[in-house]
């Protein structure tokens, strides 16, 4: 039972509708079934589909493509190959081809597509198409693919064009190397009284948004390029499209990315994956509309997947508990390809010191190319990865001095103006009042003791960070229009993943000028109407983009006070916007309802009109940031903008015998500069906590030896239902304002999932004095450490 | 083998000609035009083709068209066809859907429960929603609105 | 991704027009009742059948019914129609509690007991009561019916003793003599729908003549006669359980797959094998957790 309660409209003294709990504004459509997502649009029956024929290797060179027999079932309208598409594209890094070219990588990877009216046609055509592969020994640990004797899985990877804050190492498989350091490593651990240090491992992971990837396009006869795709990446899919079709004569007017409500997003939908095909693909029927909808096995081996990691920390301390010294080795299997997946590497290499005060500081985060699946995005974007590890270090590590790790972490918490691993300050943070907070929530230091002799409680605490990892000059925009009865429609790109966004934005415009949310209608993109926006990734957009809707807003406004101080004579500072009206400070009499001429102006004495359509523009960009810094340090630069920080805690109950836990009371605190929505965060905190626990308690991506991943199916990797959530859920909201962010606030979606994973490895400590460094830490690696722990007791006695 | 087959879709009386490997799921979705079934898994695993065969709830991508003949389908779409049902509205009101996907299925699944049982726990809302993922919410909002709907004695269908 | 194999489809109305179909059609034939596991597999092309036979439309086989001294479940009887059965529920709480724990609500609406056991993967949640209760499962085909002991019925990963053109119609439960107490405990990943990692059923009637199955442990479910016959007919003590622990590994050849590993499935059939004997010992006295309790 959360503390989660209807929506019911409180007072603020300070705001009308930033701060509320306001109902979502897309509440309605969703709840109705009105809501429209891409596979739910109508093409008409000229619409065709497509059938992916994908690699059975995970590493294997192409000899010969045989479509004949494809081609020669009646109803297939046309089969591709890459041969018909030899363009690269990518993010970051171009190291991908629409469809393999003369080698593919991965198991599942795209090597042809057969198109027909029928997708029962197409399903069977690809069937005939034949493939000839001659196999190579593929590299699955990214451990193994750092030996100097390692077969390169990109022998041309020196000649790949890539972002210049990436560094790649030719002739070996590391695809991007970010170090950074601080400080004299060497002498930190001389300084400290307890130098710990060991690994810590995690696997692959799915997003496994309900709704699986689905592109249409239509290259009409015109040689315009409409995509209808379930993205969080309109602006970056549209860019990607049209630079990586240049050389069919596209330019960016020609391409138009149109996204509707997207079904959940966690990552796995920015950027671009599978809509490339569906874009080279329109292309090779033109004027038809073709879909691709990915299954849910393709949607775990063919889109992104959360990178493995394998990391190895020493960290040194003095007895009073300070941090001398962090080392933090991280080795990501990065999959086949990186060109999206370098930059969560690159982000976890600035940030791996996690929040506290480190004087000396050493990461190396290799970004290491196997043969599994390409990884990518995915909620969190690196830092649930190294803060497991981090996080479960903390405790051993205070454990090790003899001080209590919630201590531990108070006395190191980052602070405001902290010099950050590369030489940046630290923003305001509540991260203390997160902590003291958390701690209370969850009685830390009062042992629990379970009614059931089988059974053990514990509880676990970690603190986390994240910054948005952008690129220096990622933007958003927005356009604000007013209607005839006073009532808004405001165009924008970032995504409704179902975060709130849109709500949140119509909140912000709402506050500015005066008019409730439920009067706003904020639309989801069209690249050909809204404007730019980068991703919706990275939890930037409420900052971002809220930005950018607060300066629309205002320039609206002032619009309004300019035709009022025309018309009325009014000094426009004495000039203010209250319930849908203008007022004048000097004048208590004086109220014009917006209505009255955002569109159709104010007369003038003369009988003229003034005025006119009430529009606002508005952008935003983050003009004090840099990548350019010293590639052997990472100093000089300015890669992040800020950092949202927080604590989380919990209560579990593990029963020794079977190694079933039960999560009893979990709760998180997360500083979100200011609460736009407080029902959309506590939203996110909910839903991240339960993602999150399930990566550490049973999700995990099972490949077979030869690459194959087994378990592409919620049968077998399990994502939580409704029985699998925590008995009680306490969500804190912190608000230490953030300077530059709309109303204060910054992001808070993907950081309510990183705390979950060491939370729980760190209860399992306390519950049984058992400490796991591998994730997931299911039942059954509890139950059977349990039993080896008990043998090997018997054996001593 | 194509086959006719007549069913009651949403209160309508529809004749469709369908294929006997034509699943409902598709047939509801591109012959009759009704999307709020979804497409999550097609293999009974994820509760978002969820529709009411008959007043019960049935995973619509385990049923193939032919089977309907003669019965009874019913989607959010046609669930009242006056407006949102008092169960929906606290969906609505407590924000309880994220991205929106699951909340077709998770709907019908609710609705089926408080017709059965106007007064459930917490443990019998979880066990009437357990079959249908949803990636975003973490459920406590969507549980917290269906015993909100029965405390106010809200019934699902009117 | 649809399903892109082409077979046909025929309802008939009766049961002598059903085997009929059966014994006509040249080809692989498959009985659809609920298809809540032949449809997944149409799509995945694990099965290729040329027709379909759906028995839906047959009269007669969506009864459950007292037959005195054992309870008969028609082919076409979902687990949703057992667990709302006050009949058996009262008579047959083992087999109540084992389908409360089938899927989900919007399978168990459509799936059937009869089918879940022709479907006989080694998994299969319904084998390992009907097999304590020493049930029997009545066939229809052109020869006539016949009567398969329960025992006899699992041959391996799907396959049974259900001969072609053959369709079963029922089974029938027997209800142990005098009052009974019993467990289902099943091993999952999470408390959400799971496939059983591992099962064991329980039957502890007045006279202790135990009867104890395990179901995913195996290629079929199956029997634990050392365990039965260790305990037949004594009082439960903690050395007596300790024993009957110890022959698990006997009884049982669990494999590892990515779902449990072997170590794992054996351990915790121990541990389900002492809850659940404890559990039906205390329900047969009156005094044990609900039926529908998790013991895991
Ligand atoms: S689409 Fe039917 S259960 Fe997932
Ligand atoms: S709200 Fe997104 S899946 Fe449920």
């Amino acid at each position: 039972m959360t503390t989660l309660r209807p929506f019911e409209k409180e007072s603020t003294r300070e705001f009308d509708y930033v701060g509320q709990r306001t109902v979502r504004v897309d509440g309605l459509e969703k709840v109705s079934g009105a809501a429209r997502y891409v596979d739910d649009l109508d093409f008409g029956p000229d619409l065709l589909h497509a059938e992916i024929v994908e690699s059975p290797h995970a590493n294997a060179l192409i000899k010969a493509i045989d479509t004949s027999a494809a081609e020669a079932v009646p109803g297939v309208t046309k089969v591709v190959t890459g041969a018909d598409f030899p363009f690269k594209f990518g993010l970051y890094m171009k190291d991908r081809y629409v469809f393999a070219q003369d080698r593919v990588r991965f198991v599942g990877e795209q090597v042809a597509a057969v198109i027909a009216r029928d997708p029962k046609v197409a399903k069977r055509a690809a069937k005939l198409i034949d493939v000839s592969y001659e196999e190579l020994l593929p590299i699955f640990d990214p451990i193994e693919a750092l030996k100097p004797d390692a077969e390169l899985i990109h022998p041309d990877l020196g000649s790949y064009t890539h972002v210049p804050w990436f560094y790649p190492h030719e002739d070996t498989n590391v695809a991007h190397w970010r170090k950074t350091r601080k400080g004299d490593i060497e002498q930190g651990f001389a300084e400290a009284d307890v130098v710990l240090e060991d690994e810590y491992t995690v696997p692959r992971y799915a997003h496994c948004a309900i709704e699986p990837h689905v592109i249409v396009g239509l290259y009409d006869q015109s040689g315009r390029l409409t995509m209808w795709s379930a993205s969080q990446s309109p602006y970056t899919q549209r860019h990607l499209f049209a630079e990586a079709l240049a050389p069919l004569g596209l330019t960016h007017k020609d391409v138009r990315v149109i996204t509707p409500y997207v079904g959940g997003g966690f990552g796995g939908k920015a950027g671009v994956s599978m809509e490339i095909m569906g874009a080279a693909i329109a292309t090779a029927v033109k004027g038809h509309p073709v879909k691709i909808r990915f299954t849910r096995e393709q949607e775990f081996y063919n889109t992104y997947q959360r990178q493995g990691l394998v990391a190895h920390i020493k960290m040194g301390v003095k007895n009073d508990g300070t941090i001398t010294a962090i080392e933090h080795i991280m080795n990501w299997d990065a999959g086949a390809y990186v060109e999206y997946g370098a930059n969560v590497v690159n982000a976890a290499g600035l940030s791996a010191t996690g929040p506290y005060r480190v004087p000396n500081v050493w990461i190396d985060s290799k970004c290491i190319y196997t043969n599994l699946p390409p990884g990518g995005p995915y909620r969190g974007f690196g830092y649930s990865e190294f803060m497991f590890g981090l996080e479960s270090h903390v405790d051993r590590v205070a454990e090790a001095i003899g001080m209590d790790p919630v201590e531990f972490r108070r006395k190191n918490a980052i602070r405001e103006g902290d010099i950050l691993a590369y030489g940046a300050e630290m923003n305001p943070s509540g991260l203390i009042e997160a902590i003291d907070r958390t701690a209370a929530a969850i009685e830390w230091g009062k042992k629990e003791t379970s009614d059931d002799p089988n059974k053990a409680i514990g509880k676990g605490f970690a603190v986390f960070w994240k910054a948005p990892a952008m690129p220096p000059n990622a933007s958003s925009a927005s356009f604000l229009k007013f209607n005839e009865d006073g009532s808004m429609n405001i165009t924008v790109s970032g995504m409704e993943l179902g975060q709130g966004y849109l709500t949140a934005m119509a909140q912000i415009a709402g506050e500015v000028l005066s008019v409730p949310p439920s009067k706003i209608r904020v639309e989801t993109p069209d690249t050909d109407r809204n404007p730019y926006e980068w991703q919706t990734v990275a939890s930037h957009v409420t900052w971002s983009c809220g930005n950018a809707v607060h300066a629309a807003a205002v320039e609206a406004r002032e619009k309004i006070f300019d035709v009022v101080h025309r018309v009325h004579g009014y000094e426009e500072e004495s000039l203010y916007l209250e319930d849908e009206s203008v007022r004048s400070s000097t004048d208590p009499d004086f109220k014009l309802p917006l209505r009255d001429f955002v569109i159709e102006g104010l007369e003038a004495p003369d009988g003229t009109f003034k005025g006119g359509p009430i529009v606002g523009s508005g952008t935003f960009m983050p003009e004090f940031t840099s990548t350019s810094s010293d590639p052997e340090t990472s100093q000089g630069g300015h890669p992040n903008v800020h950092y949202t920080v927080g604590a989380a805690g919990v209560v579990l109950e593990v029963d020794r015998e079977t190694g079933r836990m039960k999560v009893k009371k979990v709760a998180l605190a997360v500083d979100v500069g200011k609460a736009i929505n407080p029902s959309l965060i506590e939203g996110q905190i909910t839903g991240g906590i339960v993602q999150g626990l399930a990566t550490v308690l049973y999700e995990d991506m099972r490949f077979s030896e030869k690459g194959k991943l087994m378990n592409a199916n919620f049968t077998d990797y399990k994502i939580p239902t409704a029985h699998d959530i925590p008995d009680e859920t306490i969500p804190i909201i912190i608000e230490v304002g953030q300077p530059d962010g709309p109303f204060g606030a910054r992001g808070v979606g993907e950081h309510t999932m990183i705390p979950a994973a060491p939370i729980i490895g760190n209860a399992i400590k306390d519950a049984l004095g058992i400490r796991i460094t591998s994730m997931p830490i299911t039942a059954e690696k509890v139950a059977l450490s349990v039993m080896k722990e008990q043998a090997s007791e018997g054996d001593e006695t | 083998m194509r086959t006719d087959v007549s069913v009651t879709i949403n209160g309508e009386p529809w004749l469709l000609a369908v294929e006997s490997n034509d699943v409902l799921l598709e047939t509801l979705r591109s012959k009759v035009g009704v999307k709020s079934p979804k497409i999550g898994c097609e293999r009974g695993d994820c509760g978002t083709c969820t529709v009411l065969l008959d007043g019960h709830t049935v995973r619509s991508c385990l049923v193939l068209s032919v089977e309907v003949d003669g019965h009874e389908v019913v989607t959010l779409e046609g669930l009242d066809d006056e407006g949102l049902t008092e169960l929906q509205q606290f969906f609505v009101d407590m924000n309880s859907f994220q991205c929106g996907f699951c909340a077709p299925g998770i709907v019908l699944a609710a609705a089926e429960l408080l017709e059965e049982n106007s007064r459930p726990s917490r443990e019998e809302v979880q066990e009437a929603i357990g079959g249908n993922l949803c990636r975003c919410t973490g459920y406590d909002p969507i549980i917290d609105a269906v015993l909100a709907a029965a405390d106010a004695g809200g019934r699902a269908t009117q | 991704m649809t399903i892109a194999q082409v077979f046909d489809y025929q309802r008939p109305e009766s049961l002598e027009q059903a085997v009929q179909m059966l014994a006509e059609h040249g080809g692989d034939v498959r009985v659809l009742a609920g298809g809540t596991d032949l449809v997944a597999w149409l799509r995945d092309e694990a099965v290729a059948p040329d027709l379909l036979v759906d028995i839906k439309q047959i009269e007669g086989l969506g009864e459950i019914s007292d037959e005195g001294d054992a309870v008969s479940i028609g082919s076409l009887v979902t687990f949703t129609d057992v667990i709302n059965s006050g009949l058996v529920a009262a008579r047959l709480p083992l087999v109540s509690e084992m389908s409360a724990t089938v899927a989900s609500v919007g399978i168990r609406n459509r799936a059937t007991l009869v089918g879940n056991i022709c479907s006989a993967v080694p998994s299969c949640d319904a084998g390992p009561p009907l097999l304590v209760h020493g049930a029997i499962v009545h066939t229809f085909g052109r020869a006539g019916a016949r009567q398969i002991p329960i025992d006899d019925w699992f041959l391996g990963p799907r396959e049974t003793a259900l001969a072609p053109g053959e369709i079963v119609t029922k089974v029938v439960i027997p209800v142990p003599p005098g009052g009974h107490g019993a467990a289902f405990v099943r091993l999952s990943r999470y408390e959400g729908e799971d496939l059983a990692q591992a099962s064991v059923a329980i039957v502890a009637p007045a006279d202790h003549r135990f009867r104890v199955a395990f179901g995913a442990v195996a290629a079929t479910p199956m029997r634990a006669r050392r365990i039965e016959s260790l305990l037949e007919g004594k009082a439960l003590d903690p050395t007596l359980v300790a024993e009957a622990i110890a022959l698990v590994s006997e009884e049982i050849s669990p494999i590892s797959d990515i779902r449990a590993s072997k170590e794992f499935r054996l351990r915790m059939s121990e541990v389900m094998l002492q809850r659940g004997l404890k559990a039906a010992v205390e329900r047969l006295e009156g005094n044990g957790p609900s039926y529908g309790t998790n013991l895991m």
